[in-house]
């Protein structure tokens, strides 16, 4: 049986329901003889603020159980190099770009995107409102459903392409946020981002991480990201969703589907595997078959329940 | 650039080397081009705890026929180093390798200066058996906690006394060699006279850090191994970072894990 694993978020359209997570694949070039970024339905950038970001100092990153804690501080490149370097070649190999955009003020999000709509071959932003790692911005527009909005409204009026927020799983109203994006002019939402989490040396008597506090990522997050994924979808089920969070198989990516997702990203899994994108895709691709899926988006919101 | 694969390996063969750390063989049917100072992510089991794979130098290659060997010299010190001293010959594991960029080798006017600490022993072991094959002078300084703890002795004698060169030998507790850190002895030897080109290093930060002093007060070129905390191996997580002295944080496996240690920021080694 021949399975169609065709995906669409919003308007745009996607070879495949699977998509590269930010910053877990560079900025698409770096793992080209394991995952090609075009065999994707998607790359996701790491996040790309106006200037190069240096980043959080060390150590940065710890293991948990079934899961890892970051707190990189979105060091990056720069919307200037990635232009520059990288584009021209995602281009040119007819990758799908969506840009994560990050900025420590609401104009610096303006920036990036202001920057990127100059160049072709970029189909979507998604905007960091939810990095746990950095002490301005992200998070605090993440956080508060007014500023979300207004955030969302001055991209939304800076751009006709794909917009998607990346919404935290850490923000105490998380359907006001799914909303509030959606009221300034997201196309979709991405869910979850980490989860904020602390790592401890019991000997030492001190945080694991030099920043105290990091994002949690991984299996460990799997079965909130679901849940957070199925609220938001049965509250705004007109609204796209991409889900995140602890994707390590194709039978993890129905999961999500059918909790509402239209596409789904793989992160952390990444970092165990180089080839995860494609090898779940693959998985993907059988589960269907399997059970009788002619084509993958039948699974989208398909979760049965009372 | 030499091509980095995800490698089918499989146990061959697994020993005690001391009370903590053991020599891991493994086998694959793809040839690994690698030098001396590059590493491996190497999986330590099923399911996902632990997640990640570890990062290990690789202590040497070789292949006979159509199967290669890779060596791995490991510490147990957690959960996936006890997973994989526990793995039985015939275990399948994934090994990401080879990654990074190693020492160099080449263009060295005079002896080099080999130092290992503990379990920094398996890039310079590699590199102490590559430059005894191709007759390149050195001498190996060895240092350990305890004699318990000074592994592949032997060997690294063999392939210093290969090019005429000393292995020096240091434990803490002075129960073989001189009671002394291994870079006091290479001190003395220094202050005695005695010249090198350049040092390639691997060991705890406190050794490396007491190298990087010394290798500038004598106007030595200095290459370090650095271990760093890491999830991919590959550059994208960025987790593994290393601040340099411009300033720039700059990923250990791709840009390292061999530093010149006059390219680290103070901080690093202060």
């Amino acid at each position: 049986m021949r399975v169609r694993l065709a995906a669409a978020v919003g308007d745009l359209t996607l070879a495949n329901p699977i998509m590269a997570a930010s910053g877990t694949f560079g900025y698409g070039l770096d793992l080209l003889e394991f995952c090609p970024p075009e065999r994707v339905g998607a790359v996701v950038t790491k996040g790309l603020s106006p200037r190069p970001r240096r980043g959080s100092s060390t150590p940065r990153i710890v293991e948990t159980a079934a899961g890892m804690i970051n707190a990189i501080g979105l060091q990056n490149i720069g919307v200037e190099a990635f232009c520059r370097d990288a584009l021209p070649v995602l281009r040119e190999r007819g990758a799908v770009v969506a840009v994560n955009v990050f900025g420590e003020r609401m104009e610096e999000y303006l920036e990036v995107i202001e920057r990127c709509e100059r160049e072709d071959g970029v189909a979507a932003y998604e905007l960091n409102v939810s990095c746990p790692n950095v002490t301005a911005g992200g998070m605090e527009f993440g956080h508060d459903p007014a500023q979300l909005e207004r955030l969302t409204g001055m991209c939304r009026a800076a751009t006709r392409r794909q917009l998607w927020v990346k919404l935290s799983p850490n923000a105490p109203d998380l359907v006001g946020t799914a909303r509030a994006a959606v009221a300034g002019g997201a196309d979709a939402v991405t869910l979850i981002n980490t989860l904020r989490a602390i790592a401890i040396d019991a000997e030492k008597r001190r945080p694991v991480l030099a920043n105290a506090c990091g994002g949690l990522s991984g299996p460990a997050i799997k079965p909130i990201a679901l849940r957070m994924v199925w609220e938001v979808h049965r509250a705004l089920p007109e609204v796209p969703v991409v889900g995140i969070g602890g994707v390590e198989s194709g039978r993890d990516v129905a999961e999500f589907l059918l909790a509402g997702a239209s596409a789904v990203q793989v992160g952390t899994a990444i970092f165990r595997d180089p080839a995860a994108p494609l090898r779940i895709l693959a998985e993907l691709e059988r589960f269907c078959a399997e059970q009788g899926v002619a084509e993958s988006r039948e699974l989208v919101g398909a979760l049965e329940w009372h | 650039m030499i091509a980095r694969r995800d490698l089918a390996v499989r146990v061959a063969a697994r020993s005690d080397l001391s009370p903590t750390c053991f020599r891991l063989t493994l086998a694959t049917q793809e040839p690994v081009d690698a030098s001396p100072g590059q590493f491996g992510m190497l999986s330590c089991g099923e399911g996902f705890d632990p997640l990640l794979r570890r990062a290990f130098s690789l202590a040497g290659v070789s292949r006979s026929g159509e199967t290669t060997e890779v060596e791995l010299l490991i510490k147990e010190i957690g959960k996936g180093t006890a997973l994989l001293r526990h793995s039985a010959p015939g275990t399948d594991l994934r090994l990401l390798a080879p990654l990074g960029n190693g020492f160099s080798l080449e263009g060295a006017a005079r002896r080099l200066a080999l130092v290992a600490g503990g379990i920094g022993l398996p890039p310079v072991l590699f590199a102490a058996e590559v430059l005894a094959a191709r007759g390149t002078g050195f001498d190996l300084y060895l240092g350990a906690a305890s004699a318990a703890e000074l592994l592949e002795v032997e060997r690294c004698g063999r392939a210093a006394s290969m090019v005429g060169g000393e292995l020096v030998l240091a434990t803490d507790d002075g129960s073989r060699g001189e009671r002394a850190f291994i870079t006091a002895a290479l001190e003395r030897r220094l202050s005695e006279g005695r010249v090198y080109s350049r040092v390639l290093a691997c060991g705890p930060t406190p050794m490396l850090a007491a190298l990087t002093l010394l290798a500038r007060d004598h106007a030595l070129d200095a290459e370090l191994s650095l271990e760093e905390p890491m999830a991919c191996g590959v550059g994208v997580c960025l987790g593994c970072v290393v601040e340099l002295e411009d300033g720039r944080y700059v990923p250990a496996c791709k840009e390292g894990p061999v530093f010149r240690a006059a390219r680290l920021a103070a901080r690093w080694w202060a």
